[in-house]
Formats: structure tokens, sequence, C-alpha cells
């Protein structure tokens, strides 16, 4: 391309002014970037134009110029603006102000879903713990009216021969009975008042047959109140008998140990 | 006219891109008139063109960063924002219907340029196109002044689009001679 035609062509000019197209600018700035000799002809054209402008200025209105310096005082940037490149962390991506509303959201999420949580997990805990409570005491309050209720069985079923048991002269205060179901041979006792005894020691029910004492079990005296407890079966009964042995008796009866007796016939 | 110079033109323009505001007073002082008068070359109503000087003041202001010293001087750009401003508001409804309000519009099937009376043309610019030939006055006067693009100055003047580019060139090539 001959530099020199296109100078002379009036595209500096044409460009300068603002009159060349958008694809000849585009040539123009690829030109100049080329031709050093391009550039020194557009800036004569820049500077003869200027001087021209400015011989040929017009006095601004004053009210123009106040008006300009209340707008950058008012609505611009405070002055001087000094851009300081902050020194960035290349670990840390730079945070935009979105980021860190993020991050401050997702901090206070953090901190409401925890306390939330943990008034769940409090809430549950205590609530399980009641729960808990609840289902102990129902079950023992279940045996007790399941044992009232079998007592009561016992005591209107028409089979059941009731044998009560009262105290020797070793033991006046000891009684209990027997619900003694001859058909079925199941043995009931109820505790009525049995003293205490040491640890090595328990009670033991003996059903009397001709004479001959059987075994019926050892029991420990009941806690508290009237109790029923199921002891072994018997088909023959002559009378009942409880002595104190020693825990974990396999021997016969100790009959000066007897507590209380009691026939089955009157 | 000829202002103090105070600061290099890289000094200036780098205090305008930070914004500074005595950078800008000082600015407005050196070429507001300047501006001034290629808006009123334009507008021919003083106090519209008051307004319109303000408002390149504060697209300057405003669009300084985009500014490129690699593209021309600094005062170049802010001519062509002037003029386009100019154009801008002369083209734009609420300018003709106060023109409309204050006179009588000439004849619409007119030509312009050629029917259009400047209220100045004895400085500046203005003064210079006044030296060229009536026909390339008009080409400047309608592309330059009134914003037309070529296509448009063809159909205007009923001449080929080749013919317009041309002859605007060779016009340009004389304005250049003159200044």
């Amino acid at each position: 391309m001959n530099i020199k035609e296109y100078i002379a062509s009036g595209i500096v000019e044409s460009y300068v002014l603002g009159l060349a197209s958008e694809e000849e600018r585009a040539e123009f700035e690829e030109h100049c970037r080329q031709y050093p000799e391009l550039v020194a002809a557009r800036n004569a054209f820049e500077e003869a134009l200027e001087k021209e402008a400015l011989a040929g200025a017009l006095t601004a209105p004053p009210q123009a110029k106040n008006d300009f310096l209340q707008f950058i005082q008012e609505t611009g940037l405070p002055s001087p603006v000094k851009v300081v490149p902050l020194p960035t962390n290349p670990l840390m991506p730079k945070a935009g102000t979105g980021v860190k509303w993020l991050a401050a959201a997702s901090v206070i999420l953090f901190i409401v879903t925890s306390y939330f949580a943990y008034r769940f997990y409090d809430q549950n805990k205590t609530l399980q713990d009641t729960n808990q409570q609840l289902q102990a005491k129902l079950k023992s309050t279940d045996s007790v009216l399941n044992k009232i209720a079998q007592e009561q069985r016992l005591m209107s079923d028409p089979n059941v021969t009731v044998v009560n048991m009262t105290g020797t002269e070793k033991a006046p205060q000891s009684s209990a009975s027997i619900y003694w179901d001859s058909t079925s041979a199941n043995v009931w006792l109820i505790v009525k008042n049995m003293p205490k005894l040491p640890s090595d020691k328990q009670y033991q029910l003996w059903a009397l047959i001709d004479g001959k004492p059987k075994d019926l079990g050892l029991f420990d005296p009941p806690a508290e109140g009237k109790v029923m407890l199921k002891m072994n079966n018997t088909q023959r009964a002559d009378a009942f008998a409880i002595t104190i042995e020693n825990r974990g008796n396999t021997g016969g009866p100790t009959l000066e140990q007897l507590q209380t007796i009691g026939k089955t016939r009157l | 006219m000829t202002p103090k110079i105070t600061y290099s033109e890289p000094e200036l323009v780098a205090l305008l891109q930070q914004h500074d505001q005595q950078a800008f007073t000082y600015l407005y002082d050196n070429y507001s008139g300047a501006l001034f008068g290629i808006i009123s070359q334009i507008i021919t109503d003083s106090h519209t063109a008051s307004d319109v000087l303000q408002e390149v003041f504060v697209n300057i202001w405003k669009k300084i960063e985009t500014y490129d010293a690699s593209k021309g001087r600094l005062f170049t750009w802010m001519l062509n924002i002037a003029r386009n401003a100019s154009i801008d508001k002369v083209r734009s409804r609420s300018y003709q219907n106060e023109q409309k309000n204050q006179s009588f519009p000439d004849n619409v099937h007119d030509i312009p340029g050629q029917s259009v009376k400047p209220a100045v043309d004895d400085y500046g610019l203005r003064k210079v196109l006044g030296r060229l030939k009536q026909e390339q006055r008009t080409l400047i006067e309608l592309s330059y002044f009134q914003g037309y693009t070529h296509e448009e100055i063809a159909k205007i003047m009923e001449i080929p689009l080749g013919t317009v580019k041309t002859r605007i060139r060779s016009a340009l090539i004389q304005l250049r001679s003159m200044i």
C-alpha cells in the first residue's frame, strides 16, 4: 500500500472529524499501528483543528460552569481518587460484593440452623426421656393390675382352694395365703406379712403330703405390700408350710424354723 | 485565546481518569469556549447550546476512562462528543417542537444545507467552510454539522453514493489545506 497516497486521500480528516465509516475507522487504526507517518499526519491535523477551534472559541455562559462543577461535587467521585492495587492473596479468590453477601448469609444461616438443631435435639431428648419414664411406669402399673386381676380371678374361681397360713409361736406376726387350684395344680402364694431376713436366708414353701414335705420353691420376702408369687405346682397337699432356710437350700425343711402353717382341709 | 498549559496532555489525561476535580476545572476553563463554539455552530439557540455544553462536560466526566490516547488527541475526542451531542439535540423531538413553536417552519421540501442559514458563520470551522466551493460547503454542512450519513446525502442530493464519498474526501482535503 502506498501510505502517502492513503494519507493524501482525505481519510485522515475524515477519521479525525468523525465522518469515517466504522469499516474505514478500523482500517485507519490498523494502519496507524503500522505506519508512524500516518500517526504523524493524524496528529498534525488534530493539532491544526484544535488550534482552529480554540481560535473560534466563544465565551461559555458562566452558569454552565457552575452547574458542571456542582454536578461533579455532588454526584462525582471523591477527589482525587488514588487507584491503589490491593495486594491479592493467590489462595483467596477475589470476593465480589455478591460473594461477600453470600458468605455473610451462609454464616447467619449456619448459626440459625445450629440453634434450631440444638433446640430440636434437646427437645427430642427430653421427650424420649419422658417417654421412657412413662413406659416404665405403665409397665409397673400393668404388672400390678395384672396381679390384682389374677388374684381376683383366683379368689372367684370355684376350683381354687384358699389356705390361710397363720404364724407359729416363733413368728406370730407372719401370715400368708395359698391359692391352690387342685385341677390345674397351680399354686400361688400371697404374702401378707413376712418379716425381712438376713441376706443369706430365704423363705421356703412346702406342701405336706402324708406327713412328708414337698419343696414348692424358695422366695425372698417381697419388698413392699401384698404380693402374689407363682410357686411350684402340686397335685396333692394336706397342708402348706413356710420355713426359713439357707439361701438356695436344696435339702429338707428345717422344722425348727417353721414360720407359718395351714391345713388344706379344716 | 491560547490557554496557559500547566499540564502535559498525558498528565492531564491521567488526572482526569482519576476524576481529579482540579483537572476537570482546568479542562473546563481551557476547552469549554472551543467546545461551546462548535456546539453553537450546530445549535442556533444559545440557551439550548449552553445546556448541551454542560451535558458534554458531564459526559466527558462519565466516559473519561474510555478515552484511548492511541486513537487520537483528547481534544479530538471531546470535539466528537460535543458534535454528536449537538446533532442528537437538534434531531430530538423536544428541540424540534421548540423550534416549531418559536418560528414557522421552513419549506420542508427544501434541501437541507442550502436553505439553512447558520446563525454564526464568521468563526471557527464555518469560517473556513466559507472559503470552499458551494457544493463542497453543502457536503461538509450536511455530513459534519448535521450528521447525515453518506447514504442519506446521496438521497437528498440525488447523486450516487460513490460520488458523495469522493466529493466529501476532496472537500476535506481542501479544508485541510486551509487550516
